[in-house]
């Protein structure tokens, strides 16, 4: 195990690249907050490919708007079930 | 399953932070929970270019400067420059999924943020 003094050089050279990549993902207006990006940096490195995971991340932002609708329209009584016409 | 052994809490994260469900409504999360899994598991995508990640990162620039965005391709070049430091096996990866999450930057990007 390497000692404490080089485990936090270590880390504080992680955060740093962390921050330039949140400066980038901002410049490239992904949407990204920090927490969401250092997450995607864990799963790439734990071999998540970037383009499948891009894609799931549209796709929850599209579910998590449609179950925030769904629950606004819950607490306002309105069914968001189709109903069916005669 | 190994795959959901190995990245399960980081699924279960990543659903918390960008769909927003709370740990109590547990059917909506387990659903979400296998769909992530079963995309990150059965793409067909092939490994990143780190060169073709670089040329889109330079053709992004161009376009910021022809776009009159030139404080914004100037950004970008410096960001670039800083990262060179910090440079580790995935960072290509972790530039092609940002330039894959790109939402018009050209048009909508705010240095201000």
């Amino acid at each position: 195990m390497p000692p404490p003094s080089e485990r936090a050089g270590k880390q504080a050279a992680a955060q740093q690249a962390v921050d330039i990549l949140h400066e980038i993902a901002t410049i490239l207006n992904t949407h990204l907050d920090r927490r969401t990006l250092s997450i995607c940096i864990s799963m790439i490195e734990n071999g998540v490919n970037p383009e499948a995971l891009a894609i799931v991340i549209k796709e929850l932002r599209k579910r998590g708007q449609e179950i925030e609708l769904e629950a606004a329209a819950a607490a306002a009584g309105v069914s968001t079930v189709p109903t069916r016409r005669r | 399953m190994a795959f959901l052994a190995q990245q399960g809490a980081l699924i279960d994260e990543l659903i918390e932070a960008v769909a927003g469900i709370p740990k109590t409504r547990r059917q909506q999360r387990a659903a979400l929970r296998d769909f992530v899994a079963r995309s990150l598991q059965g793409h067909t995508f092939t490994r990143t270019n780190q060169f073709e990640v670089q040329d889109r990162l330079r053709g992004l620039e161009e376009r910021f400067a022809v776009c009159g965005r030139e404080a914004l391709a100037e950004a970008l070049d410096q960001r670039l420059g800083s990262l060179q430091q910090h440079q580790t096996p995935t960072t290509p990866e972790v530039l092609h999924l940002l330039l894959e999450l790109a939402d018009r930057p050209a048009q909508h990007a705010k240095l201000s943020d």
